[in-house]
Parts: structure tokens; sequence; C-alpha cells
């Protein structure tokens, strides 16, 4: 397998096939004497902002704290993942994740009072 | 028959996508100031906007995916990220041009101010987005825009002369004003060459559930529809020629558009002129909103579908929802309608590249489309069409200087 071919910026599911967002970033452990190792993948806004540039990255981090909101990224282990030919499933249900707290607190908060949502 | 009746409603829908108040506005300019002599870059918009289309669709048929989807996972964020800033900034502005439209077609049938309208039509807009799925949008609005087929009508009563009109068909030289004819000539090729219209088929096919079965369908909807709605152009542009021209009228404010028709069918055609002018806006406004939502959502992975409730895809409602509230503001302050249209085709021209290029990598990538890639006359084609967009790219900002006024 190809890390960034197969796996990064795929679209990842999960077990019951709701789409929780895109695979933004893939976490590496290096050990002494020991070959790299895939820990997880992230998802996450800063992590995404690190693509751009780090600095981008950390100014939005810190602008999120400004505003109480999280900014460390959604962390899924390795172990707990298939990668599809073009998807990737999470052994995880995506309510119970910070994958999808945004989606939940808009329902919950904005769309969800507004008649006929 | 259902095939054919399919075939029929996909021509329909794809010409209600194509016709909108840029290839209006820049078709009525075209013939109200250089004749004839511009038919050539409806022409050439139109087979390049064909090509791209059925690309697009074949693309989502075969592989199940849009070409945002495929965008990401391909060129990765970074370009994901510079094609959605740039390509979400001029759709942006393509819609508060088509908003603006739809206000305007409102102001020219009731005689109240456009800005007054621009927050009914909004709210509109917005409602049909909330409570309509994509049927209603796709093939509701768009069986409405057939109106527009009155200007093919129109532009066979007036006789023309045929042999110039096909004449014209031929690039040529311009024998006056040769900044403000390139000008035209590439707002033109940005209204017919619009990213939107691709991003938005290729997510129609998936909410269509369209499979490797529809290839065929696809290649019939997309010729026929894009080239249905050339050819509406192309009456828009004789009936220009033939009834603005001779009376130097130059197609610079909507309040002068009416007389395209009123020659023709008389105060009937003052009526066909709103109802074209509204209805066509009115569906291009509720398309490329969509499609901004679809290309954000796509492109972060989110739930995304317009048959779906609101609730069920909160950031998806959320995102068209904020998309109409920006795109009314410039119709709410009065900014003209008609600057607007020529600027944001313009501007789509000026950044055509963006969007086109991953074509070429995409539609050969066999892990995607398998052995439906592109035969070596697609590509050599899609080459001609990022060739034309990168001279499009280069020349547009100083024909914007120069002949944009």
């Amino acid at each position: 397998m190809e890390l960034v071919r197969d796996c990064l910026d795929k679209q990842i599911d999960d077990q019951s096939k709701r789409r929780m967002g895109r695979v933004d970033g893939i976490v590496l452990v290096l050990e002494p004497d020991r070959a790299p190792r895939v820990a997880y993948i992230e998802l996450g806004v800063e992590t995404l902002m690190n693509r751009l540039s780090v600095r981008l990255g950390r100014r939005v981090a810190r602008w999120m704290r400004r505003w109480r909101i999280d900014p460390d990224p959604f962390r899924i282990p390795w172990g707990k993942l298939k990668i599809g030919l073009n998807t990737v499933i999470a052994e995880v249900e995506a309510e119970k994740t910070p994958a999808l707290e945004w989606e939940l607190w808009l329902r919950k908060k904005v769309i969800g009072k507004i008649p006929g949502a | 028959m259902k095939k054919l009746l399919e075939i029929a409603l996909g021509i329909v829908t794809s010409v209600g996508g194509f016709l909108e108040i840029g290839s209006i506005a820049t078709a009525a300019q075209a013939g109200a100031e250089f004749s004839f002599q511009l038919i050539w870059a409806i022409v050439l918009g139109g087979i390049c906007i064909i090509f791209l289309v059925e690309q697009s669709g074949r693309f989502a048929a075969v592989s199940g995916r849009t070409l945002p989807d495929a965008i990401r996972e391909r060129f990765g964020f970074n370009y994901f990220a510079f094609m959605y800033v740039v390509l979400g900034l001029v759709s942006l502005m393509v819609l508060a041009a088509e908003l603006g439209g739809v206000c305007v077609a409102l102001e020219l049938g009731t005689g109240v101010g456009f800005q007054w309208w621009a927050i009914p039509v909004a709210l509109l807009v917005w409602l049909v987005m909330w409570k309509g799925t994509f049927g209603v949008i796709e093939k509701g609005v768009s069986l409405l825009g057939l109106v527009t087929v009155c200007f093919v009508i129109g532009a066979i009563i007036v006789h023309p002369p045929w042999h110039q009109v096909l004449r014209g068909a031929a690039p040529s030289l311009p024998q006056h004003d040769s900044a403000r004819y390139w000008f035209i000539a590439v707002s033109i090729l940005g209204a017919s060459i619009s990213p939107y219209l691709f991003f938005f088929y290729s997510a129609g096919a998936i909410e269509d559930e369209w499979k490797e079965t529809h290839v065929g369908i696809n290649r019939i909807i997309a010729t026929g529809g894009m080239g249905f709605g050339t050819l509406i152009s192309i009456a828009v542009l004789i009936l220009a020629a033939t009834q603005l021209l001779p009376r130097g009228i130059k197609a610079q404010h909507y309040s002068e558009l009416p007389m395209l028709l009123i020659p023709v069918f008389g105060q009937k055609g003052f009526w066909l002129l709103v109802a074209s002018l509204g209805i066509a806006c009115f569906g291009a406004a509720l398309e490329i909103t969509l499609q901004i939502a679809y290309l954000t959502a796509q492109g972060f992975g989110w739930n995304w579908s317009e048959n779906q409730r609101p609730l069920d895809e909160a950031r998806f409602s959320f995102t068209y929802t904020v998309i109409i509230v920006l795109a009314f503001v410039p119709s709410l302050l009065g900014l003209d309608p008609l600057s607007m249209t020529v600027f944001s085709m313009a501007a789509t021209a000026a950044t055509l590249p963006v969007s086109i290029v991953p074509f070429l990598f995409l539609m050969n990538d066999y892990s995607y489309v398998r052995v439906y890639r592109n035969s070596w006359f697609s590509n050599a084609v899609v080459l001609s069409i990022i060739g034309l967009a990168f001279v499009l790219a280069v020349v547009t900002i100083p024909l914007q200087i120069f002949g944009g006024g």
C-alpha cells in the first residue's frame, strides 16, 4: 500500500456507512532501531491547515482556543481502519466521535430550530 | 420509452443549466455591437462545454464519484483548497449576478426597483433549496426554462441573412473596437465554459444514481443539452444583431433587453423576455447555490444530498444558507446586475485552468474510469481547452481594463 495514494484524503465512513469526513493526516511513530509504524489517521481543521502552512495551522489553533473550541484533531487508531479502493471504513460510531461534533451542534442549535428542517 | 423520456428530460435540464444571465447578456452585447461576427465564440464555447460535461458525467457514472471528490483524492488538500477558494469566489460572483438577473426581471415586470426584490428572491431561492428535492430543482425549474425557446422562434421569424450568420461561425478579426471585441469574446467563453455546469452535472449524476449503463445516455444528454443551449445563445445574438444594432441599442442596461423580442412578438415579447430572464436566472441561481454547497461538502467529506432532510445534513444545509445570504448583498446594495454579470463572466474565464486541468489526469486514471478512459481525440480536445483556458487567464484582465467599459 502507498499511504498517500491509498489513504490520505480519502473519504472516511463509519461502520454504518455514515460519512465522517476525509483522512486529513496520517501519524507515523518513529522508534529507535525499528521501522516507522503507522499509528493513527487524523481528522481536523488544524491538521488540514498545517498541510497548507505550519504557521497558519498554529494561528488557526490559537484562534479556535480563543473561541473555546478544541483544535486538537480527532485520531483513529490504524487498527480500527479498513482501507478500501476509494474509501476508508472506520470501526467506530460516527455520531459518538468528535468528527461529527460540528454537524451535531449545527443540527441542534441552528438547523433544527428552522421550521421544516 | 423510459430511456427516451430520461434522455428528453436530461436534455431539457441541461439546457436549463446552460442558459443563464451570463450567456444571455454576453450574446446580446455581442450581437448589438458586432452583428453576427462573434457567433464563433458561442460555437467554440459550446463545443468545449459539451466535451467537459460529457466527461464529468462519464466520470461520475463509472467511478461513482464526483469531480471534487476525486480532485481532493488525487491532487491532495492543497490543490483542492486553492481550487475551492478560486472557484468558490467566482461562483459566488456568478450567483450574485444570477440573483440580480431575477431581481431585474421582476423590476421590468412590476416597475419596482430591483434592490427591493433582493430579499424576497433570496428567500425564495432558499425556500426551494430547503423544501425541494434534487428532482424539483433539476427538472421542475428547467422545464419552466423551456420558455427561452422563444428566442429561437424569434430568430427564425426575423429571417436573418443566413449566409452572414454562417460566416459569423468562423472566427474573424474585428473591423473596429478590437479590445471591446476580444473582451466580449472572452466573456462569451467565460459564460459558456462555466465550471459550475460540469461540477453540478457530476453531482447530479450521483444524485440520480447513474451507473456504467448511463455512459451512452450521458453522451446524448451532454451533446443535446449543451448543443441546444448553444443554439439558444446564438438565437439571442441573432435577435440582438437584427433588432438592437439597427436601432443603435448596445444592450448596456437590462432595461434595453426587451427590445430583443418586442419588435418580433409585440407586447407579448416583453413578457416573454421577462419570463425567460427571470426563470433562466432563477434556475441558474439554484444550481450554482447547490454547486457551491456540493463542492464544500464533497471536498471535506460531509454528508450531502439535496434529497435528504436539512436536519440530516446540517453542515450542507448551513453552507447553502450562508451562500445565499452572501450572494444577495450586492443586489441589496444596488450594484448594477449587468456590470456584475460581465465582470463575473470575465472572472470565470480568467480562472478556468484551475478547474479544467484535473480533467486530463482524472479521465485517464484507470482506477476511476477503467475502460471508459478518454480516447486520444478526447485528450487532444481537453488539451486544446486547457490551452485556450490559459490564454483566457492571461488576456482577460488586460481586456477587462481596455475593453470592459
